[in-house]
């Protein structure tokens, strides 16, 4: 259900196979988080509050959460999607197992999420941008698709990444390290260039950029950016220690 | 023998030169591009450090901290030699940190970064603690 919000054509028998344990008779956050992935989605964790999860529905965004129906000795754990709120009853709206529109009052989702210790995400095509989005754990979660070789969705969440916090240097050097994996070198030295031009004090920029263009055999040019390298981490360690 | 020293001079010479181009050649090649992931732990940690700082420079917590005997610069140096992964265990404590986070809470997180410098030898304010180093 979280798929096909975002229009992704995905059959429950499909995904099924893909999460379900059958001695279990469930699936672990771990594989329903990775199931999002392969399908090029961004996975980003909401901080452990009710508002965040209300502020994402409210955007239009469903939240998975996840819930513990018992109690902590004896869990009965159980994954839902937050699709809607009904703030004059404060009645939570709930895509809960086969049921489409459970209604569950606030007292009683915090009492099962609390037990959960509040997890709760939203998954999302890596262009868009939750509503609560905070620029490193967004970045971290489009760094999940880097290393999980979802290559494309990676590089439009670092894009979106970068025209949304442009003071970011980790969305520029995600995007020039995407190109460099793919042996793209000119584009990348390219992101590389553009982010020493922004911040020339980070001395992963200069190292990259030295390193996109031996590839392309300008060796000169490229000794003389690990010296600036250097330059640069010399400054922020005195920085550090002041 | 008198063949073979005349031949060491340009064999020398050529063994010279592979050695000044090798070691040319090598440099860019054997460093490695540095990781996204690398430069957001940093940041993170960054993030978290500057909270930690953040926290010290309440008046309350300055004079709980001094009326125990311990230095704010003390405990400036000790956040600072922190690593991602030490700042890391503190998120939970830090998330919550800005918003009304009481004195106590404070100074507990406070203890807790010199308990963890303690155990990696970088002070000695708890005998009890054996270091770990």
């Amino acid at each position: 259900m979280m798929l096909n919000a975002q229009d992704v054509a995905a059959t429950p028998d499909e995904l099924v196979s893909k999460v379900y344990l059958p001695e279990r008779k469930g699936a672990l956050q771990v594989e329903m988080v990775a199931a999002a992935r392969q399908y090029g989605m961004l996975v980003y964790p909401l901080a452990p509050e009710l508002e965040a999860v209300l502020q994402e529905v409210r955007a239009g965004h469903p939240v998975l959460v996840l819930q513990n129906l018992r109690f902590g000795w004896w869990p009965q754990w159980h994954f839902a999607v937050v699709t809607g709120y009904d703030s004059k009853k404060e009645v939570l709206i709930l895509h809960s197992g086969t049921e489409e529109n459970y209604r569950l009052p606030v007292r009683a989702f915090m009492a099962t999420w609390k037990r959960s210790e509040q997890w709760a995400r939203v998954i999302l095509p890596p262009g868009q941008l939750p509503a609560t989005a905070e620029p490193l754990t967004f970045l971290m979660a489009a760094h999940d698709l880097e290393t999980t070789q979802q290559t494309r969705a990676a590089k439009s969440a670092y894009k979106a990444a970068a025209e949304a916090w442009p003071d970011q240097p980790a969305a520029m050097l995600g995007l020039g390290n995407l190109a460099y994996q793919q042996g793209h070198w000119s584009e990348a030295e390219e992101y590389y260039r553009a982010m020493t031009k922004r911040f020339p004090d980070i001395s992963a920029g200069w190292n990259n950029l030295a390193e996109a263009l031996s590839k392309q055999g300008k060796d000169e040019e490229s000794f003389a950016m690990l010296n600036k390298a250097q330059e640069a981490k010399k400054r922020s360690q005195k920085q550090g220690s002041d | 023998m008198q063949a073979i020293r005349s031949y060491t001079q340009s064999v020398s010479a050529i063994m010279a030169l592979v050695m000044v181009l090798s070691s040319m050649w090598a440099i860019p090649a054997s460093a490695n591009i540095v990781g996204t992931g690398e430069l957001l732990t940093e940041q993170r940690a960054d993030v978290d450090r500057e909270a930690l700082m953040g926290m010290l420079e309440r008046e309350d917590v300055k004079s709980t901290l001094a009326s125990m005997g311990v230095g704010e610069q003390e405990v400036r140096d000790r956040i600072q030699s922190l690593t991602p992964s030490e700042l890391a265990d503190f998120q939970q404590q830090l998330a919550e940190a800005p918003t009304g986070e009481g004195v106590v809470g404070i100074i507990v997180l406070f203890l807790l970064v010199f308990i963890i410098t303690d155990m990696l030898c970088a002070t000695d304010i708890f005998p009890f603690i054996n270091c770990i180093r």
